[in-house]
C-alpha cells in the first residue's frame, strides 16, 4: 500500500494554519455570502438577506423543535433482584396514628407504595381497613412534609442538631407523645429516663380515654381497657360509643358487629343493637333502634338504665327516652353473659356506673375480656393538665414531643403555649409542620411510617410489625433515633427493634418470618375477667346525681369518621370523603335538628317549598355558638336524628394554613369548647347560646336529598328495608314484590327474556357480579377511599364539589325513612352497577362504552368525546364527567391554575403522583370515567389463572384471585365479588343463599344491573306498617 | 307562465300598483344603496355578540366543560337547551317553502325567502351547540363513519346523537341548495343591473350564469319541485330525531312516546314565531310592507295560534299521562318537579305554559292577528316560551331523576354558558344583517309569479270577472283572453 498523500486543496497539503483552523470548525466553509465589508456594503443584500433570513429562520425552528421533555424515568443498571417492573411487591406494616393500630400490606410498584390493604392474618382487624387507613398512603407524598431539621426555622443538618440539643438537655425533661403503642419504643423511652434522671414520659391523646381508665382503676383496679366482643353479644347497648366508627378500635369492632348482623335466611338471627345518643353517629345509624337524649344527660341515663336492670322504677322525663331505656334493660336482662353495654363518655362516674352495668349482666369475663387489654389509649387528662402547670411553674427544662399537637388539640391551648414559651428546649418530632411543631424550636422530621420500622402491640399479646416501603423521601429519622443517640446509645433505631425482637421470635429466621406476616397473634385466646369492685359506685351515681344539670342548648364535640382527631387533616381525599351521615365535604359546621332548624333558623323541612331551598342551595345559614366568651361562627347543617336542643360539632377542622393546601380555610377548630370536668377532658359542653347571623356559607355536600319517599310513591325500587320480625313473617316479601313488578313480563325468571323486544344473549365463560349487604354495611367509607387510592380517582377540591362536580367512582348513599325527629338511617354503596343492558351504552354516539363479555361495562377514555349523553342516562347516574384537567393528563397543559381548586393542583405535584397507580389510566379533561369493577385486577387475577392453567378462585373455600378493591377494603364484608358463572364463587353462594333479600336497585327498567343488594333488615320486633309497601 | 284566478274574496298578497319592474326596484333597492345608520349599528353589535360568544367557547375549549355549571346530575342544561330551541326556529323556513310550495300557498312567495335564510342560519347556530358541548371537541370527528385505521372502530348507529348528526347535516345541506337554487334568478336580476364590476362580478359567479332561458326557468321549477320533495319529510324527520334525543333515554321525562310530533309542532310554533320578530323588522326597515302584509303576517299567527295549540295539548297529555300511568318516577317529574309552582323549576314550567299556552290564545281574535305589535310581542314571547320549554324537559327530568340521592344542587348557568347563547345570537345576526344587504330578502321572481293573479292593481282589474257566468269563463281558455282583455301588462 502506497503512502500517497491525498489531498484536495492547497491548504490541505501544505497544512497551512489557516487550513487547521478551518478543519476544527464545525462549519468548514462561511456562508457563502457576499458581503465582504459588512451587510449593508454587500454586492447583493437582499441575496444575503435571504441567506441570512433562510439559516436563522431554519436554525430557530431546529433550535424551538428539537427539545424533548426531559423525562426522568431511568432503567435500572443493575435490577435489583426483587423488583420487577410491572410487578407489585407487598410489604406487611402498620398503620399507627394516634390511637388507631391497624395492620396493613402495602402495595410496592417500581419502588413506590401506592396502596394500603388490611393485613388479612392479623387476628385482631382480620384484613379489615377504614378510610383513613385507606388514605394513608397519600400522606407518605404530601408535599407540605417537613424535609430537614430544622432550628428556629433555620435548616440544619442532624449532626448539628445532635449537637446543639446535647448541650441544652438539662434540668427535667418531659418526653410528651400521644399514646406509645411500641413495646420496643416504651423500652428506648426507659432508658432515656434513666439516662436522664428527673425526666419523665406524660401520655397526651387527643381524643382521651381517661374516663374509662380511671373507672377500670376504681372498678377494676386496673388503669388499663379491656378488650370488647361485640360477636359474643346478642344484645349490644351503647351509650354514645362511636365503636364502628371512631370509637377505640372501631375496624376490629366493625368485623366482630358484622358477624351478629349476618343473616341466615334459613335461620334468622341476629344481634340486637340498641343506641342512646344525642347526634345521630355512624354506629346510630346502623342500630337496630336509637333513642335520643341531651349530651349532658348521658349519666341519667346509664343510672336509669342500671336501676331498669336492677328491676327499680326509672324516673326519665322524656317518655320515649324512658320506654327506650326500659326496653333495653329488659333485652339486657335476658341475655345475661351475652350482652354488652359501652359508653362514649370520657366521664369518670358515668363509665363507673358502666362498669356497674357490665357486672350486673355478667359481661364481665364473657364479652369483655381482661386478657387482652387496649393500649392505644393510655392517657390521663389529669397527667397532662399537670404537665401544663408545670411548664408554667417553669419547672420542665425540655420538652420532647411525638405524636402529641396540644397546641391545637388541647381544650385551654393558650395556657399550654405560654408554658411552652417557658420551657427552654422544645424539640417536636413530627412528619408535619403543625400548630405544635410551629412553636418548637428544634424540628426534627419523622418518617412517615411506610419509611419507618417500628412495632404496634395495641392490644396485649397481638403484635404488628413496620416496615419501611420506601426510602425515606426527605432529611428524616425516626424519632427513636434521637433519643437512641441522646440516651448515648450508638444503635440506630433499625438495628435495635431487630435486635430487640430477634431475641423473643427465633433470632433472624424468625424475625424475618414475622416481617413477612407483618403480625404475632397470642396464642391464649382464651376470655378472663377481673375481680369487680363496686365501692366507687355509690359515689359515682351520687355525683352524676348532683351534676349540674345542662342549660338550654348543649353542644356536643364528635369526630367524623373521615378526618377524626384531625392528624390527617391535610390528606385530600379524606377531606374530600363525604361524611357518612351530612355527606358533606371540606368542611366542619354546626349540626342542628330540624326542630332546632325551624326555631333557629326558620327552615321548616315538613314544608317543601323550604326543604328543597334548602337542599339544593348549598350557602347555609352561619350561625354563631358562644361558650364562656369563647365563639365560632360556622353553618348549620339540619340532620334528623339530633336531640333537639343539641348542637354538634366536629373536631379535627381549622388547622393551621402552614400544614398545606388541602386545609386552607376548611372549617374551624372545636377543641376549645371541650373543658376539663373531675380532671378528664369532656367533650360536651353543656350550656352555649347560639345565635343566627345574617351570614351564608356553602357547604359542599355530595347528596342533597335524604328520603326515598315521594309523595308520588315510595321508591322501594332503589332500596328495601324492613325489620326482623317482618322477615320471619314473610320471608317470601321481597321476592313476591319483585314477582308482582314484573309480572307482566313473566316474573323475575323471564324477565330477562320476555322484557325486551331485542334477542337474548347467553353468557359463557366469565360473567362479573357483585352483591352488597346493606345489613352489614356499615356506611364507614373504606371503600370510598379505597377505591380512590385503587383508580386514581381525581381530588376536585371544595369549588368544585360545590359545583357537584366530585369524581367518587364509589359513592355511599345515605336514606332516612320514618320519623324525621329521629329516623331509621340505610347505606347503599352505589358503584357502576354494569348493566348488561346498559343505558349508557346505547346511548353513545361513538360507541366509547360498550359490554365485554364478562358482563363489564367498559369505558373507552380514547373514545370517549365527551357528550355526557351517557351520564344523563344513567338511572344511577354513577358516570364522572372531567369538567376540567383534573389530573394534568391534558392537551392544553398546565393552563387550570386558577380555574381548578389548588388541591387538585397539589395533587398533580411530581411528588404527589408518586401515589398513582400505574395500573390505571388517569383521564383527561372532557371524558366520562366511572368504575370499572378494578378491571386491572380481573385482568391480573385472570393471568395469573391463565399462567397456573386453573380455572379462576373467587371465592370458593376463600380463594380469591380477584378482589375488588372496595371488597377488599371493607371491614365487615359486605361486599362480595366474583364470577357469578362458577357454581362455588362466592357472588354465587351468596346470591343463593340470600334469595329472600336480593334485590337488584330499578329493577323494573330491565337494565340488568350485576350488582345486586340485600335488604337491609332490623332487629325490630313490631312489624312497623310502613314497611308494608303495597 | 300560467295564470290562475283567484277569489276577490281573498286579500291581495302584493299591494300597491306595481308592475315588474317595481318589484325589481323595490327588492333590490337595499343592495345598491348603502346601508343605513341602522344597519351598521345592528351590525356591530352582532359581530360584538359573536366575538362574545367566541371567547366563550374558547374558554371552554381551553379549560374544559366546568366553565359552565352543568354537574354529574345534570349533564345538559343551557347547551342542548339552545340546541333544540335553535333546530326548532330552523323549521318555519322549510317548512314555508317546501310543504307550502307543495300545497301551492301563495302567500309563501312574500316570507320565504327571509325565512329559509332565517332557517339555515338557525341550523348553523343550532350545530354550534352540540359541537362545542363536547368534552373533548377536537375528536369531534369520531361521530362520522370514515374508513379508518381504528381496526373495528366504528360509529354507534343506536345512538340518538349519532341520528342526529345525520339528520341535521342532511337537513342543513337540503335548506341550503333549496335556498340557494331559488336565489339564482334574483342574482341574476341584480347581476344584470349592476353598475359596478365588482359587483357584477361577483352577482355573475353568484348567479351560476342564470340567463333567464325558459330551460334554465324549466329546470329550476323542476328542481325547487324535486327539493321541496325532499324537504317535506326532512321538516318532519329533523325534530322528530332531536326529540329521540330524548325520547328513547330511560329519564323520566325524556322517556316518552308522544315526543316526535310534540316536538315538530313546538318547532313549527317557534319557527314562525321567529320569522315574524323578523319580518317585521324588516318590511319596516326596507320598506316592504306591500310584499310582506298584514294578510302574511295574519297568516302566519294562524299557524302560531295552531301549533301553540298542539303543544299544549300535548302538556296536558304528559300531566295526565304522569298521573294515568301511575308510575312514581314519572308523577314526580311531571306532577312535582314541573307542575309545582313551588319546586325549584317550577317557575320554568309555569313560564312555558303562560308563554306557550295561554297567550298564543290571543290570535283567536282578527284584530289582535293583524296588531304588529301585538304580533311581534307575541313572537317574542313564542320564543321565550319555547326555550323555556326545552329548559323544562332537559333540567327538571334531569335534575331529579331515579334515585333520589342523586337529586342535584340548583343549576343556573355561568356567564361562559350564557355568552355562547349570546354568541349563537350574534352569528345569527351576523348572517342575517349580511343577508338583509347583500341578497334580495324577498323572492322577487317568485312575487312577479303570483304578482298578476295577487297583486292588489290586478285583482281590482279582475272584478268584473267575478260576475262572469262560470261557462264563459271555462270557454274562454281559463280566463286568458278575458284577463288580456282587460287590459292589463
Amino acid at each position: 500500500m502506497s503512502d500517497k498523500k491525498y489531498w484536495q486543496s492547497f491548504g490541505e497539503l501544505n497544512n497551512s494554519e489557516a487550513y487547521q483552523q478551518a478543519a476544527k470548525d464545525e462549519f468548514r466553509e462561511d456562508l457563502p455570502l457576499e458581503a465582504d465589508n459588512g451587510f449593508l456594503e454587500a454586492k447583493a443584500p437582499r441575496r444575503d438577506f435571504l441567506k441570512y433570513l433562510g439559516f436563522s429562520t431554519a436554525a430557530a425552528a431546529l433550535a424551538a423543535s428539537c427539545e424533548t421533555p426531559v423525562r426522568k424515568a431511568i432503567p435500572f443498571a443493575n435490577k435489583p433482584e426483587d423488583i420487577v417492573p410491572g410487578i407489585a411487591n407487598w410489604y406487611a406494616t402498620t398503620y399507627v396514628q394516634d390511637g388507631d393500630v391497624v395492620s396493613v400490606i402495602a402495595k410496592v410498584r417500581d419502588g413506590r407504595p401506592i396502596k394500603i390493604e388490611g393485613n388479612e392474618l392479623s387476628a385482631v382487624t382480620k384484613g379489615g381497613t377504614s378510610a383513613r387507613v385507606q388514605a394513608s398512603v397519600l400522606d407518605l407524598y404530601d408535599t407540605n412534609r417537613l424535609r430537614f431539621p430544622t432550628i428556629d426555622g433555620k435548616e440544619v443538618t442532624f449532626e448539628a442538631i445532635d449537637k446543639s440539643i446535647g448541650e441544652s438537655l438539662s434540668g427535667a425533661v418531659v418526653i410528651l407523645t400521644s399514646s406509645i403503642v411500641s413495646p420496643s419504643t416504651k423500652e428506648i423511652i426507659n432508658q432515656f429516663i434513666a439516662k436522664h434522671p428527673g425526666s419523665s414520659h406524660v401520655v397526651y391523646d387527643a381524643v382521651s380515654y381517661s374516663g374509662i381508665l380511671l373507672a377500670n382503676q376504681a372498678s377494676y383496679g386496673k388503669k388499663i381497657i379491656p378488650s370488647y366482643r361485640f360477636d359474643n353479644a346478642k344484645v349490644i347497648v351503647s351509650l354514645g360509643a362511636d365503636f364502628l366508627g371512631t370509637w377505640l378500635s372501631p375496624v376490629e369492632f366493625s368485623k366482630q358487629y358484622a358477624a351478629g348482623k349476618k343473616i341466615d335466611e334459613k335461620k334468622p338471627v341476629m344481634s340486637k343493637h340498641m343506641h342512646f345518643e344525642s347526634v345521630l353517629s355512624l354506629t346510630g345509624s346502623n342500630a337496630d333502634e336509637k333513642y335520643l337524649h341531651k349530651p349532658s344527660e348521658t349519666g341519667a341515663v346509664a343510672l336509669a338504665l342500671l336501676s331498669a336492670i336492677n328491676g327499680q322504677a326509672i324516673n326519665v322525663g322524656d317518655n320515649k327516652l324512658k320506654a327506650g331505656i326500659e326496653k333495653a334493660a329488659k333485652e339486657l336482662s335476658s341475655h345475661k353473659g351475652e350482652s354488652l353495654v359501652v359508653c362514649g363518655s370520657n366521664d369518670v362516674n358515668v363509665q363507673v356506673v358502666v362498669n356497674a352495668i357490665n357486672e350486673a349482666l355478667q359481661s364481665n369475663g364473657k364479652t369483655i375480656d381482661w386478657s387482652t387489654p387496649y393500649t392505644n389509649y393510655q392517657g390521663i387528662d389529669a397527667d397532662f393538665a399537670k404537665l401544663v402547670d408545670d411548664m408554667n411553674a417553669g419547672k420542665v427544662g425540655a420538652l420532647l414531643i411525638s405524636g402529641a399537637n396540644p397546641v391545637y388539640t388541647w381544650y385551654d391551648a393558650d395556657n399550654f403555649k405560654k408554658g411552652l414559651a417557658k420551657v427552654k428546649t422544645v424539640v417536636s418530632f413530627n412528619s408535619k409542620n403543625d400548630e405544635t411543631t410551629q412553636l418548637s424550636k428544634y424540628v426534627i422530621p419523622d418518617h412517615h411510617y411506610l419509611e419507618s420500622w417500628g412495632d404496634a402491640e395495641a392490644k396485649a399479646g397481638y403484635i404488628s410489625f413496620i416496615q419501611p416501603t420506601i426510602n425515606p423521601l426527605f432529611k428524616t429519622r425516626h424519632w427513636q433515633d434521637s433519643l437512641l443517640k441522646w440516651s448515648g446509645i450508638t444503635t440506630d433505631y433499625a438495628t435495635y427493634i431487630k435486635n430487640y425482637w430477634s431475641g423473643k421470635v427465633g433470632g433472624e429466621t424468625g424475625w424475618n418470618k414475622i416481617l413477612q406476616e407483618g403480625v404475632i397473634n397470642t396464642l391464649n385466646n382464651t376470655i378472663t375477667s377481673s375481680s369487680y369492685s363496686g365501692t366507687a359506685l355509690t359515689g359515682a351515681m351520687a355525683a352524676i346525681l348532683s351534676a349540674k344539670k345542662g342549660g338550654k342548648i348543649e353542644l356536643q364535640l364528635y369526630q367524623k369518621v373521615s378526618i377524626g382527631a384531625g392528624q390527617q387533616a391535610t390528606n385530600p381525599w379524606l377531606q374530600e370523603l363525604p361524611d357518612p351521615i351530612t355527606r358533606a365535604t371540606w368542611d366542619n359546621y354546626v349540626i342542628v335538628s330540624p326542630a332546632m332548624a325551624k326555631t333557629l333558623l326558620d327552615i321548616d323541612l315538613n314544608n317543601n317549598g323550604q326543604a328543597d331551598s334548602y337542599e339544593v342551595n348549598p350557602p347555609k345559614k352561619v350561625v354563631k355558638v358562644t361558650v364562656n366568651g369563647k365563639s365560632v361562627s360556622l353553618p348549620a347543617l339540619i340532620i334528623p336524628g339530633t336531640q333537639p336542643d343539641t348542637i354538634a360539632i366536629a373536631v379535627g377542622y381549622g388547622r393551621t394554613d402552614k400544614l398545606g393546601k388541602a386545609v386552607e380555610g376548611v372549617g374551624q377548630n372545636a377543641f376549645p369548647f371541650a373543658n376539663l370536668t373531675n380532671g378528664t377532658v369532656n367533650f360536651v359542653n353543656a350550656d352555649v347560646t347560639v345565635e343566627k347571623t345574617n351570614d351564608t356559607y356553602k357547604i359542599a355536600v355530595t347528596q342533597t336529598h335524604g328520603g326515598y319517599d315521594t309523595k308520588q310513591g315510595k321508591r322501594t325500587e332503589v332500596m328495601k328495608e324492613l325489620t326482623l320480625a317482618h322477615f320471619k313473617e314473610e320471608p317470601n316479601e321481597i321476592i313476591d314484590d319483585r314477582e308482582k313488578e314484573l309480572a307482566p313480563y313473566g316474573g323475575i325468571e323471564n324477565f330477562e327474556k320476555n322484557g325486551t323486544i331485542y334477542p337474548y344473549f347467553d353468557k359463557p365463560g366469565i360473567k362479573w357480579g357483585m352483591s352488597v349487604d346493606l345489613n352489614t354495611c356499615t356506611g364507614c367509607a373504606a371503600c370510598v377511599v379505597a377505591c380512590h387510592a385503587e383508580n386514581n380517582v381525581p381530588v376536585v377540591g371544595k369549588p368544585e364539589v360545590l359545583r357537584f362536580h366530585d369524581m367518587h367512582w364509589l359513592r355511599i348513599d345515605r336514606y332516612y325513612s320514618g320519623d324525621m325527629e329521629n329516623p331509621n338511617v340505610v347505606f347503599q354503596p352505589l358503584m357502576c352497577q354494569h348493566c348488561d343492558n346498559a343505558p349508557c351504552e346505547n346511548v353513545c354516539p361513538v360507541a366509547a362504552t360498550n359490554h365485554s363479555s364478562e358482563g363489564l361495562n367498559q369505558m373507552t377514555y380514547n373514545r370517549c368525546i365527551g357528550t355526557r349523553y351517557c351520564a344523563n342516562n344513567c338511572p344511577y347516574k354513577v358516570r364522572r364527567f372531567n369538567w376540567a384537567d383534573y389530573t394534568g393528563a391534558d392537551s392544553f397543559p398546565d393552563n387550570q391554575k386558577g380555574i381548578i381548586s389548588d388541591v387538585t393542583l397539589m395533587m398533580n405535584d411530581e411528588l404527589t403522583r408518586m401515589v398513582l397507580n400505574p395500573d390505571v389510566t388517569v383521564r383527561s379533561r372532557g371524558v366520562i370515567e366511572k368504575c370499572s369493577f378494578c378491571v386491572q385486577r380481573l385482568q391480573e387475577g385472570k393471568l395469573k389463572a391463565k399462567k397456573e392453567s386453573r380455572p379462576l378462585k373467587s371465592g370458593a373455600n376463600n380463594e380469591w384471585d380477584v378482589k375488588t378493591a372496595c371488597q377488599q377494603a371493607c371491614p365487615t364484608d359486605a361486599i362480595v365479588f366474583g364470577n357469578a358463572n362458577d357454581k362455588h364463587s362466592a357472588i354465587t353462594i351468596e346470591r343463593v343463599e340470600n334469595k329472600q333479600r336480593t334485590f337488584y336497585s330499578l329493577e323494573q327498567l330491565h337494565v340488568l344491573p350485576n350488582v345486586n343488594y340485600l335488604a337491609k333488615v332490623r332487629n325490630v320486633e313490631e312489624a312497623k306498617e310502613e314497611k308494608k309497601e303495597a | 307562465m300560467h295564470l290562475k284566478y283567484e277569489s276577490q274574496l281573498r286579500e291581495p298578497l302584493v299591494y300597491g300598483s306595481k308592475t315588474y319592474h317595481d318589484v325589481t326596484e323595490d327588492i333590490v333597492r337595499p343592495i345598491e344603496a348603502k346601508p343605513s345608520k341602522l344597519w351598521y349599528i345592528g351590525f356591530y353589535i352582532a359581530v360584538a355578540l359573536l366575538l362574545f360568544g367566541i371567547y366563550a367557547i374558547y374558554r371552554d375549549v381551553t379549560y374544559g366543560i366546568g366553565q359552565w355549571n352543568l354537574n354529574k346530575t345534570i349533564g345538559w342544561g343551557w347547551d342542548i337547551t339552545n340546541f333544540v330551541w335553535w333546530v326548532g326556529i330552523g323549521h318555519a323556513g322549510t317548512l314555508i317553502s317546501a310543504i307550502l310550495l307543495l300545497f301551492r300557498q301563495g302567500w309563501r312567495t312574500g316570507v320565504n325567502r327571509a325565512a329559509e335564510a332565517m332557517t339555515i342560519f338557525a341550523v348553523m347556530c343550532a350545530g354550534q351547540f352540540p359541537i362545542w358541548h363536547m368534552g373533548r371537541v377536537w375528536m369531534a370527528f369520531f361521530v362520522l363513519p370514515y374508513a379508518n385505521t381504528r381496526g373495528p372502530l366504528w360509529v354507534n348507529f343506536n345512538s340518538p346523537l349519532l341520528w342526529d348528526v345525520f339528520a341535521i347535516s342532511t337537513y342543513f345541506t337540503v335548506s341550503l341548495l333549496f335556498w340557494y337554487s331559488g336565489l339564482l334568478p334574483d342574482f341574476g336580476t341584480v347581476r344584470d343591473r349592476a353598475k359596478t364590476k365588482l359587483r357584477k362580478h361577483l352577482y355573475g359567479i353568484a348567479s351560476f350564469g342564470w340567463t333567464g332561458s325558459t330551460k334554465h326557468w324549466q329546470r329550476h321549477e323542476s328542481l325547487s319541485l324535486v327539493l321541496a320533495g325532499l324537504s317535506t319529510p326532512l321538516v318532519l324527520s329533523v325534530h322528530t330525531i332531536v326529540s329521540f334525543d330524548f325520547a328513547t333515554s330511560v329519564v323520566p321525562g325524556w322517556h316518552t312516546t308522544i315526543f316526535p310530533p310534540y316536538f315538530v309542532a313546538g318547532a313549527i310554533f317557534s319557527g314562525f314565531a321567529m320569522v315574524q320578530s323578523l319580518m317585521v323588522i324588516v318590511r319596516k326597515v326596507f320598506g316592504l310592507q306591500d310584499y310582506v302584509t298584514m294578510g302574511h303576517i295574519e297568516a302566519m299567527n294562524k299557524v302560531i295560534v295552531l301549533t301553540g295549540s298542539i303543544v299544549g295539548v300535548a302538556y296536558l297529555t304528559e300531566l295526565f299521562m304522569g298521573w294515568y300511568s301511575q308510575n312514581k318516577y314519572e308523577g314526580y317529574t311531571f306532577w312535582y318537579s314541573r307542575a309545582n309552582l313551588f319546586s325549584p323549576y317550577g317557575w320554568s314550567y309555569w313560564g312555558m305554559m303562560a308563554c306557550n299556552v295561554l297567550s298564543p290564545q290571543i290570535f283567536w281574535f282578527r284584530k289582535m292577528r293583524r296588531n304588529l305589535f301585538v304580533t311581534f310581542f307575541m313572537s317574542v314571547i313564542v320564543n321565550v316560551g319555547m326555550w323555556f320549554e326545552r329548559f323544562v324537559i332537559i333540567v327538571t327530568s334531569l335534575y331529579r331523576d331515579y334515585l333520589p340521592s342523586s337529586w342535584a344542587t340548583y343549576y343556573s348557568p355561568t356567564i361562559w354558558e350564557i355568552g355562547f347563547y349570546l354568541g349563537t345570537f350574534g352569528l345569527f345576526f351576523t348572517c342575517f344583517f349580511l343577508f338583509a344587504k347583500y341578497f334580495p330578502t324577498i323572492a322577487i321572481a317568485e312575487i312577479k309569479y303570483v304578482l298578476k293573479t295577487t297583486g292588489e292593481s290586478y285583482k281590482e282589474k279582475m272584478g268584473h270577472l267575478e260576475n262572469v257566468d262560470a261557462s264563459v269563463f271555462a270557454h274562454s281558455g281559463h280566463g286568458h283572453t278575458l284577463v288580456e282583455n282587460s287590459g292589463s301588462v
